[in-house]
This record gives structure tokens, C-alpha cells and sequence, in this order.
């Protein structure tokens, strides 16, 4: 019946059709109006990717001209370099402590933002804000010194500072990246806002508590969102950089303790000029997140429902 | 016809996406407006040195009004990676300062201009011929010193005298020097030092001193991880004492001086070069003074006199004369070098350097007295750096953390830095 229904509906919808220029000129006008953006990712990403592929079998060090290599970079990142493990197992922690912080912040506040009657908009505002700021080296800077000792949290807490403590620094770096928790709560909102009413007033009439209500009704409605929002900042929070190289003044330090990924990627690169190196670095970041993405995706169908679903 | 206009309207839009692609590749070096030459000149510094530059570049515009220079500057860290990125892209800088370290990778990769081009414009005849060949690769001159320095032990002068303890003289050997850091934390409270194992440098003055040096002629390694381990131990058991700062502050230390433990006020001296230790007066309240690194026990001086930093043209640049005519100015113009004082280390130009000498106010003249206290003391500089060193100034301080926060023995670290050393210097 739905088959049916839907060619019919489409057609209803369709307003009478203009009298339409030929196919080629209206072709035409398309790659005009594309043209700067197909220019762009060819220009300014495919092209670079090309390179960076062909660059990761070579030994370039910037000046002289690259040399191939093949697979050598690759064999000596997996099998002879002790500080691309670090990296890593840095970069896993970092993932694994600054998403579900950062979501479960983002859902925490989005909940209490739709419950509020007034001034909804300003604190919608205000707990974005720092998602618009956040990205920027000089919050990044600022951060720093809020944790540096003798800084804010250091003479409120008493800790001593905690950039400067290995085992502190990298919880400093992914508190900066939880605390831009705006963009995941923007869209919890939407989707909280989504859930139909007659759902949660159907869960009172069965005696279902706010409690029973949120685990039966808003998680599950609202699981689509939380995936989204789950790969999105898990891919994000692979690729982190900003905050780890403000924090350490670039450096990855104290002795190694935020020394993540594209840090590494980074100082391999552009400070021991070790471009090859660096380009496979890149590539096997690239195929990691996508192996990632694909296991949260196929992980995702015992979890996440869609209320289409339900139809069927 | 409306497939004309459409063809028509494809070509010229395509042509202003091209044209706004293609404006934004060129522009750079470029003459802009009134047919000026601008030159672009980028260094490394403080925003002494900064404020000095600015000086003299306004009077060489002033003398020279069909130039205009555009300058930019950042700390050494920031300032080697930015250069590099853009030595690379080809898009070096008209004038840029160089460092030792620096000078054998950006010739033979091509990046620098071959200066002798230019012989009637730039003028080197006052040089010293020894050092000025500190700037030839390969038998040509791609640089030219623009300054001489020399490493130091810089002191809050005040804060020393107050606690009792004597003040450094020359000749004070390693052992002199760890107990007045002993003495100093036991009579202030705060360490005496920088914990100086973070410290390449640091480290070269101490092995030059026992007759070895970083690299050999042909560019390995000069020193094994027994000599490695023998300096980190060293300084790891005066920083378990505390007689020099803690792995918290000595992390910080990133090339400025606002970021060394005296610089934020929680140590009582550091070791730097001459020159940028300028920059401690501005933030070290009570004035500083400079004293000679501690020699070897037997008296052996380790420290050397160092072309502290060189000028070079970029060999992209379109103008060659003009670049020239400012490194020209900058190391042999009377007026330049009043302005200019010892920011970069004493003058090269000798007539100058004489000149100058008795005119030098401030810290300026203190530097200078502080060199020619060194005059004919110290041995011959090494040879420069291979260019994989560049790279391995970051792993040393790496390296030496992981021993500092007691993760690594200071064995284990000096074995991981010389495996590491030899695989960079192979490459």
C-alpha cells in the first residue's frame, strides 16, 4: 500500500511544472554556480590527498626531493617507533574520556533547557557560546593558564597545576573539549523537541515515573540523535588537536602525557620535517576512524531505533 | 539567443573563479602600489629585540623610500616550524635570520639565495673572515653572521647577593656550580637554576669541556650514552634536591624567556645565550647579570663564541638588490648598529664592533663586557650542526622530561635519545 501511495502524494505535491529550459543549458548553469566548490575539493582536497597517498611510501624532508620508500614508514610506525604507540593509547584515552563527559553533558543540559519555561533562548545561548569560542587557540591559551600552576584552578583546588603534571595534563586538554558540549546539546534539544507528547502522557497514564519515562520513552526516541551525536564527536575527538597543542605550547608534553595523534603527526611533520612519515601517519588515522565509524554503525542496529520501524 | 548569453556568462564566470584563484597564488613579493619594492623579513626574538628592529627598519625605509618591509617575528620554535613550512612551499621570506642550525639544510635543499650575487650592494670585507665563513656551504656564501654570542649563566643579581652565597666567577668549574645551586635553595628557599638537563646546549658546553662535542667532522653522533647518562644523572640528583627547578617548571621552558623559571620568577638564574638574555630586565625586577658557564674540572672552558644568528635571502625572492641592500644595512650602517646594540650578540662589522663598543649603554654594554671578559679564553667553535640536529634539539628535551618526571632512568632516556639521534642522522 505504501508503494502505492507514495508516487501518488509526490505528484500531488509537485507543483505545475514551469516551462523548462533545455537540459543542457540548465546543466550548464549548475557547474557555474558549482564550479567554485568542485574547484575547491578538487584544488584544495583531492589533489592534497593524491600527494599526501603518493608522499606516505616516500622519505621527504621538505627540501630535497621526496624519495620512495614504500612501505617503510608504515612497518617502522607499527614495528619500530615506541612514541607512535604512546600516541595512540594517548589518543584512545583522550576518545574514550571526552565523549561520553561531553555527551552526557550536552544531554544533561539539554534536558534541563527543555524543561525551563523562560529564558530558554539565553541559555540556549549561553551553553553554546563556548562551542562558538572553544576551537580557538586563544581560549586554548587561556585554559592553559587557568590550569597552569599558580592558576585559577590551582589556587582554588590546590592541586597544583595541572598542565604541568603527566597525569593530569590530558584531562585539562579534554575538559576544554567537553566544555564545548553546545553542538551536541543543540541537537539533543531538536531531537527531545521531536518526541510526541502523547508518548510521555500514555507512560503517566500506565504509571510510569519521570525516571521509567526518560529510560522508556526519551532514550529510545531519542537514540537516532544520540548515534548521530556519538559518531560525529567520536570522529571529532580522533582528530583532536587544538587544545592539546595549546596546552602543551606545542610540544605534547609534560613528558609525553598529551602527546596525541595528530600532535605526533604534527611534530614528525613540521618539526623533524619528516613529511612521508607524517603522510602515512595521516592515511592509517584516516582508515582507523573509518574502521570506527563502520563498527559503531554496525553496533548501532541493536541500540538505535528509528520510529519508521515501528510501521513495519 | 539564450544559449549564447548562457556560454557567455559560463566563460566569465569560470574566468572570475580563475582569476581569484590565481590572485591568491601570486600577490607574494610582489610591487604593490607607487612601483614600492616590498621586501618581506622575518627573525626570531623578544619584544626588546622587536622594538630595536622596528627602529632600524623605519630608518632604512627612511633612507631608502622606494622600499617598504614588511616585518613579522615570533619565538624560535614557532618561528623554525612557520619557516620551514614556508621555505618548503616556496615561499620563503626576502630576508630572513637563520640560525646555525639551520643553514646547512636550507642551502643544499635550495631555499637560499647564493649572495655573492650581490657583492656590490652587500659589503663583508669588515667580517672576520673565520666567521663569516660560518655562513658558506658548500663554498658559497648563502648567509651572512650577523652577530656573535656566547652561552651564559644569567642571575637575578640581587636576589644572589642577598642570600650570602659568592658570587659566580670565572673559571668556576661544574662541581662550583652545583653547590652554589645547593647553597642558593638552602638560603631562598627557591632553586637555584633551571634544571639546565632539558638543555642541549647546556649539555654541549659541559662535553666540550671534557674535549668530546655533539657531532664528529663528518656528522654522527660525538658522544656516546654513557656521556649522556653521566650528565642527566647529574642534574636529576640536583633536581631531586631541589637545588634547580622542578620537572613543572623546567617543561615550560620553550625558547622565550618569559616562560624560564627565572623569567617567571621561581628560580634564581638560567643558562642562555648573551643576547636574548636581554629580555630578563624587562621582567626580573631587580636586574641580572651574566656570568661565564662552569668550566671542566680541570679548567677547560666548554663554551664557545657562536655566530649567534646569520641573515640570508630567499632564492625566490624578486628582489635580490633591495634584500641585499637591507642585510647591508642592518649589519654595516653606523646608525643601524646604535639602534640595533648587541639584541642580536655583538656586531660583526669589526669598525663597527670598535665603534660601537665604548657607546653601548645598558645591558647592551654589559654583554659586550661580558664577551670581551671571554676574549681569548674559549676554543673554536665546532663546525655547524648536520640539519638532522634540528629535530633532535626537541627529542633531547623530550627525552630528558621523561627522566625529570621519573618515568625513565636517566640511563634508559640517554639510550633512547642516542637511538634515536643515530636513526635522524642517517636519514
Amino acid at each position: 500500500m505504501t508503494t502505492t501511495a507514495i508516487p501518488a502524494e509526490s505528484q500531488r505535491a509537485t507543483p505545475p511544472a514551469p516551462k523548462r529550459r533545455p537540459k543542457r543549458e540548465r546543466e550548464g548553469a549548475a557547474w557555474v554556480f558549482l564550479s567554485p566548490w568542485v574547484l575547491g575539493a578538487v584544488v584544495l582536497t583531492l589533489l592534497p590527498m593524491a600527494v599526501s597517498l603518493y608522499l606516505s611510501f616516500t622519505d621527504y624532508n621538505l627540501f630535497d626531493p621526496p624519495r620512495w620508500v614504500g612501505l617503510r614508514n608504515y612497518t617502522q610506525m607499527f614495528t619500530e617507533d615506541p612514541r607512535y604507540w604512546r600516541s595512540v593509547v594517548t589518543t584512545l584515552t583522550y576518545v574514550v574520556i571526552a565523549v561520553p563527559l561531553q555527551l552526557a553533558l550536552a544531554l544533561v543540559v539539554a534536558l534541563a533547557l527543555k524543561s525551563m519555561k523562560h529564558g530558554k533562548a539565553f541559555y540556549r545561548s549561553a551553553f553554546y557560546a563556548p562551542s562558538l569560542l572553544g576551537a580557538s587557540m586563544s581560549i586554548a591559551l587561556v585554559w592553559r593558564a587557568v590550569f597552569n600552576d599558580g592558576g585559577t584552578v590551582d589556587n582554588l583546588l590546590g592541586t597544583g597545576g595541572w598542565v604541568n603534571k603527566p597525569g593530569w595534563a590530558l584531562l585539562a586538554v579534554a575538559l576544554l573539549t567537553v566544555w564545548q558540549f553546545g553542538a551536541p546539546m543543540v541537537i539533543f534539544l531538536a531531537g527531545l523537541q521531536q518526541i510526541p507528547a502523547e508518548l510521555y502522557e500514555a507512560a503517566a497514564v500506565d504509571g510510569a515515573g519521570k525516571w521509567r519515562q526518560f529510560l522508556s520513552v526519551t532514550v529510545p526516541m531519542l537514540s537516532p540523535v544520540l548515534f548521530f551525536n556519538l559518531v560525529l564527536q567520536t570522529i571529532q575527538a580522533f582528530q583532536v588537536f587544538t587544545p592539546a597543542f595549546a596546552i602543551s605550547a606545542g610540544k605534547g608534553g609534560p613528558a609525553d602525557s598529551t602527546l596525541v595523534y595528530t600532535m605526533y603527526l604534527y611534530d614528525r611533520g613540521f618539526v623533524a620535517s619528516h613529511m612521508g612519515y607524517a603522510s602515512a601517519m595521516a592515511w592509517v588515522l584516516l582508515l582507523v576512524i573509518g574502521i570506527v565509524t563502520v563498527v559503531l554503525f554496525r553496533t548501532s542496529r541493536s541500540w538505535v531505533f528509528y520510529a519508521s520501524e515501528g510501521d513495519r | 539567443m539564450p544559449g549564447h548569453r548562457t556560454k557567455g556568462f559560463c566563460a566569465s564566470a569560470v574566468a572570475l573563479v580563475l582569476c581569484a584563484v590565481l590572485a591568491g597564488c601570486g600577490g607574494s613579493g610582489e610591487s604593490v602600489g607607487g612601483g614600492k619594492v616590498v621586501l618581506r623579513y622575518t627573525w626570531w626574538g623578544n619584544p626588546d629585540r622587536a622594538e630595536r628592529t622596528e627602529q632600524a627598519v623605519a630608518l632604512f625605509e627612511k633612507q631608502h623610500p622606494d622600499i617598504r618591509v614588511q616585518t613579522s617575528f615570533s619565538g624560535y620554535d614557532a618561528y623554525k616550524q612557520k619557516l620551514a613550512v614556508q621555505a618548503s612551499g616556496g615561499d620563503a621570506p626576502d630576508v630572513m635570520q637563520l640560525d646555525y642550525r639551520q643553514i646547512d639544510q636550507y642551502a643544499s635543499g635550495g631555499v637560499l639565495f647564493d649572495l655573492s650575487q650581490q657583492k656590490t650592494v652587500l659589503r663583508t670585507s669588515e667580517i672576520d673572515a673565520g666567521l663569516l665563513d660560518t655562513g658558506r656551504v658548500d663554498g658559497v656564501q648563502y648567509a651572512v653572521p650577523q652577530g656573535r654570542g656566547t652561552e651564559t649563566v644569567v642571575y637575578d643579581v640581587k636576589a644572589w647577593k642577598d642570600s650570602g652565597v659568592p658570587l659566580p666567577t670565572q673559571g668556576w668549574t661544574w662541581d662550583d656550580w652545583a653547590e652554589a645551586m645547593r647553597a642558593l635553595k638552602e638560603r631562598t628557599g627557591k632553586p637555584g637554576a633551571t634544571d639546565p638537563g632539558w638543555s642541549e646546549d647546556s649539555f654541549e658546553v659541559w662535553l666540550r669541556g671534557q674535549g668530546k662535542s655533539l657531532y664528529t667532522e663528518d656528522g654522527q653522533l660525538g658522544f656516546t650514552a654513557d656521556d649522556l647518562t653521566r650528565w642527566w644523572t647529574f642534574t636529576d640528583k640536583l633536581r631531586r634536591e631541589g637545588a634547580v627547578s622542578s620537572a613543572e617548571q623546567t617543561t615550560q621552558v620553550d625558547g622565550t624567556v618569559e616562560n624560564t623559571p627565572l623569567g617567571r620568577g621561581t628560580a634564581l638564574s638560567d643558562t642562555n645565550w648573551d643576547a636574548p638574555s636581554s629580555g630578563y630586565l624587562a621582567i626580573v625586577a631587580s636586574g641580572v647579570a651574566l656570568a661565564p658557564m662552569p668550566s671542566n674540572e680541570d679548567g677547560t672552558p666548554g663554551q664557545y663564541f657562536k655566530p649567534s644568528m646569520f641573515l640570508g635571502v630567499g632564492a625566490s625572492t624578486s628582489h635580490p638588490k633591495a634584500a641585499a641592500q637591507l642585510i647591508d644595512f642592518l649589519i654595516n650602517d653606523d646608525e643601524a648598529a646604535k639602534i640595533l646594540g648587541a639584541t642580536r650578540g655583538i656586531p660583526v662589522n669589526e669598525t663597527i664592533r670598535k665603534e660601537t663598543a665604548p657607546l653601548l649603554k645598558d645591558f647592551d654594554r654589559t654583554i659586550s663586557d661580558y664577551q670581551a671578559s671571554l676574549e681569548g679564553k674559549l676554543k673554536d667553535p665546532p663546525q655547524a650542526p648536520p640539519s638532522g640536529d634540528n629535530a633532535l634539539q626537541t627529542t633531547f628535551q623530550r627525552d630528558y622530561d621523561q627522566v625529570s618526571y621519573e618515568r625513565m632512568s636517566p640511563r634508559e632516556a640517554a639510550e633512547n635519545y642516542v637511538t634515536e639521534a643515530k636513526a635522524e642522522l642517517r636519514s
